[in-house]
């Protein structure tokens, strides 16, 4: 196999580069040095984007499938409830922090290992509360058995500002965004959910589940 | 424990100040672990550890209105570069002020938190009865007599130490006591920092290159981290010890690597800068002397009050030893 090569005109005019042709190790320290902080504050870590994972002892296989399934979120949420199609394309309603309309469309790739679910509060046609799911075969990344989950949300503007307040016309409900703030611990307690409930399960060879009632 | 006091500090600064150019273009830019202070000290060759010891020696004297020969019984030094191999500065010191301390201890470890050290051990002899007085001395001379060698200077760590000497003087008493103290040991991290010549002779056997300090470079990363780690955990805590919180510090003082260091604990602490002074930009890296050379800047400054506590900290070479002190502070008079 050629050595790989790349036409380095097409990087000309992009400022900003960090590349060891131009930046010696001794440059490249000075900015890891400096980008290097004993503690972080909560703001600078978790401000605009929000990030969980666990390892979680059950094969990934099985945690696809049930995350995949939607109804598994009446399940591992805190407090995604009654949900119920709405429509024939796979969206769903149901309520969130008691008796909030709660939209939501999941989003899988069997072959990425990728569960996104699409989310709003109130509507369902602009679905912008958008958690990114990644399961990860925990052999390959960290060589135990099991799988890894990377759960990311974005700071979409809506967080800021409620869209649609026209939705709401009591104006007495705390808006989803002012929650932000304590976005990692929740999703840190409901990421703990899941590992329990698919770690129970898988160790005493019951189904995955969710089960459903009729 | 019988209280011993910290009741005074005096600084010494060689004369000639280096800029940046000194050491080549662009230094200025450069930033980091090597963010250079804007000037520092060097000392000449012919000036000696001793001689840096006497002149702020003396100021301290007078300031307190010592009598040496009554008043110091307990002598430490600590020297970056000796003036001579076997001896230690002591004897001499002892003599040029006109003392006869009955404890002479010439420390050869603890380096950037030797002041702490010095401070701890001083406290523990004072309070079994051995001694009512005690003179705390250090100097750091690495700038001028390794880091401005024609080969080293152009190094990427050359401008950041700067020479100076500090001493301090402790007494038998409650009128600026010592809280407490904490002092630990990391054997493991011992041979982290090295004294090299580039052709890999030892550094005292005779050879053509010059001789510098090296850190392991495979090992930097986890020196920052250890760094940055250690100095906040022994101010928790030695406030631990004294039943403080962190955030009962008036001022704090560490020693003073490069501003990365001085940012990174400051935050882990939650302090903000106007209660952690440092010297760095003026003098740079003083090794051990940056503790009293940045404490007599801030009492100086008046930026520490009667009875305000103090925080002192720091951690040696790539982390061997790490300390901290605390001080409730009536010094000065």
């Amino acid at each position: 196999m050629s050595e790989g090569t790349v036409d380095l005109s097409g990087l000309s005019g992009i400022p900003g580069l960090i590349r060891c042709e131009e930046y010696d190790r001794d440059s490249m320290g000075e900015q890891l040095t400096e980008l290097t902080h004993t503690v972080y504050p909560h703001e600078h870590v978790f401000g605009e984007y929000c990030t969980v994972h666990a390892h979680i002892e059950c094969p990934p296989e099985r945690v696809f499938e049930y995350m995949a399934n939607p109804y598994s979120l009446l399940e591992w949420t805190y407090s995604v409830r009654k949900l119920r199609p709405v429509g024939g394309d796979g969206l769903l309603v149901g309520e969130d922090a008691a008796s909030t309309p709660l939209y939501c469309r999941t989003i899988s790739h069997r072959e990425a290992m990728t569960v996104d679910y699409h989310c709003a509060w109130d509507q369902g046609d602009e679905l912008w509360m958008i958690y990114l799911n990644r399961i990860i075969p925990a052999e390959a990344v960290l060589k135990r058995t099991g799988s890894v989950v990377i759960w990311t949300n974005c700071r979409h503007p809506y967080y800021r500002a409620n869209p649609f307040p026209e939705r709401e016309p009591r104006g007495e409900r705390m808006w989803v965004g002012e929650l932000w703030p304590l976005f990692y611990a929740g999703h840190t307690i409901e990421l703990r959910n899941l590992k329990l409930i698919l770690e129970h399960r898988y160790r005493l060879g019951l189904p995955a589940g969710p089960i459903l009632r009729d | 424990m019988l209280p011993i006091s910290l009741l005074g500090v005096a600084s010494y600064l060689p004369d000639e100040i280096v800029t940046n150019e000194f050491f080549g273009p662009g230094v200025s830019e450069r930033r980091g672990m090597f963010t250079p202070p804007t000037t520092r000290r060097h000392v000449s060759r012919e000036q000696t550890a001793a001689d840096m010891i006497e002149r702020a020696a003396a100021r301290l004297i007078a300031g307190l209105n010592l009598t040496p020969s009554r008043d110091i019984d307990v002598l430490f030094t600590n020297v970056t570069i000796p003036d001579q191999p076997f001896t230690g500065v002591g004897a001499e010191i002892a003599f040029r002020l006109g003392c006869q301390p009955r404890a002479v201890v010439d420390l050869h470890n603890t380096g950037c938190v030797s002041f702490v050290y010095m401070l701890q051990l001083a406290r523990e002899l004072m309070a079994g009865g051995g001694g009512k007085g005690a003179l705390l001395c250090n100097v750091q001379n690495a700038a001028g007599r390794v880091f401005r060698h024609p080969e080293v200077r152009t190094t990427r760590q050359a401008p950041v130490p700067g020479d100076g000497c500090g001493v301090a003087y402790v007494a038998a008493s409650a009128i600026s006591p010592v809280l407490a103290t904490v002092v630990e040991l990391h054997g493991e991290y011992a041979r982290d920092m090295t004294v090299a010549a580039d052709d890999g002779r030892q550094y005292w056997e005779p050879g053509p290159t010059p001789i510098r300090v090296a850190f392991t470079e495979t090992r930097v990363a986890s020196i920052i981290a250890r760094g940055n780690q250690l100095v906040p955990d022994r101010v928790r805590q030695v406030c631990g010890l004294a039943g403080k919180e962190v955030r009962d510090i008036d001022l704090l003082i560490t020693n003073q690597p490069n501003p990365i260091f001085l940012r990174n604990w400051r935050e882990a602490l939650e302090l903000p800068p106007s209660r952690h002074h440092d010297t760095y930009d003026v003098y740079g890296n003083l090794f051990g002397a940056g503790i009293p050379i940045s404490l007599e800047d801030a009492i100086a400054r008046g930026r520490l009050a009667r009875g305000a506590l103090l925080a002192l900290g720091g951690f040696a070479h790539a982390g061997d030893y790490s300390g901290a002190a605390l001080i409730s502070w009536r010094g000065g008079e």
